[in-house]
């Protein structure tokens, strides 16, 4: 599995389907994205990830790097979209990071 | 020479813009875009004035259409910062609106002998936002990513350290 982290409108996407060759809707089959916002609907992050995992790609937004949030719900979706990403890195043969549209191999290769 | 240099809040990518620019030829050409309102960017502005002030700079104050700013020849000019250049494109009667800034920048380039371009990161905080700020995010995202295509040299400061996205350090 390919998991792509990087910040929101950062190009994740169009990059790894020009990275592997695929037309958008051969990426939509065989990717999973947006992942971060099914951390916070679930209550089990470990099963979370290794059903992604069945996807060839998996992208998540890293929405992190901003202050604590006031309201705990966000507080609560934040923490689980980062501990995701952790358990998804840990699986992944491959981990990059996508800004500004340009990759940063955080782990393996392509 | 084109370089795109990209960063957080205070993570000194300004100091490290400046110490690019300083390695290059040709005339320094500092290109500030902020529009002063208020005592808080008063300092700010004055802050970045003294430091500059020591490394024979030409200053030119362009708050809106870059494409059109008055440079000499064999300009090595520093522009700081697209965020600031883009929000007063959308959100200042001065403005245009934003969507070909990119263009703009590049359009700059071509006038330069060398260009650095300062942006902002802010795109790691989630998306919880108003959508006049979404559209903003979206605008700048999309001008970092296509300067960034055509860019010789992408750099991400990290605490006052460079992360090479695309190029290498200048000898």
């Amino acid at each position: 599995m390919i998991f792509v982290t990087g910040p929101l409108f950062a190009g994740k996407r169009d990059y790894i389907a020009h990275a592997l060759h695929l037309t958008e809707e051969e990426l939509s089959r065989c990717a999973v994205w947006d992942v971060q916002d099914l951390a916070a609907e679930s209550d089990d992050l470990n099963a979370l990830a290794d059903r992604l995992c069945q996807y060839s790609v998996v992208i998540a937004t890293e929405i992190g790097g901003g202050v604590v949030p006031v309201e705990e719900k966000q507080r609560r979706d934040r923490e689980a979209a980062g501990r995701l990403a952790c358990l998804l890195a840990q699986r992944a043969d491959t981990v990059i990071r996508v800004c500004c549209g340009l990759p940063q191999f955080l782990k393996g290769t392509l | 020479m084109f370089t795109l240099v990209i960063g957080g809040a205070a993570s000194g990518k300004s100091e490290y813009a400046e110490t690019l620019v300083q390695r290059l030829e040709g005339r320094r050409v500092y290109l500030a875009t902020m529009e002063c309102t208020d005592e808080e960017c008063e300092s700010r502005i004055e802050k970045h004035r003294l430091r500059r002030a020591q490394q024979d700079y030409l200053t030119i104050e362009r708050t809106a259409r870059i494409s059109a700013a008055p440079l000499p020849e064999g300009a090595n000019v520093l522009l700081e910062c697209l965020s600031n250049l883009l929000a007063n494109e959308m959100f200042s009667p001065v403005g245009a609106g934003g969507k070909d800034l990119w263009k703009e920048i590049l359009e700059l380039r071509g006038r330069c002998l060398h260009l650095t371009v300062v942006t902002n990161e802010v795109f790691s905080g989630g998306a919880d936002y108003s959508e006049e700020t979404l559209d903003y995010l979206r605008l700048l995202s999309e001008s970092n990513r296509q300067l960034a295509q055509v860019a010789d040299r992408v750099v991400e400061v990290v605490a006052g350290l460079p992360v090479f996205l695309k190029g290498e350090e200048l000898p």
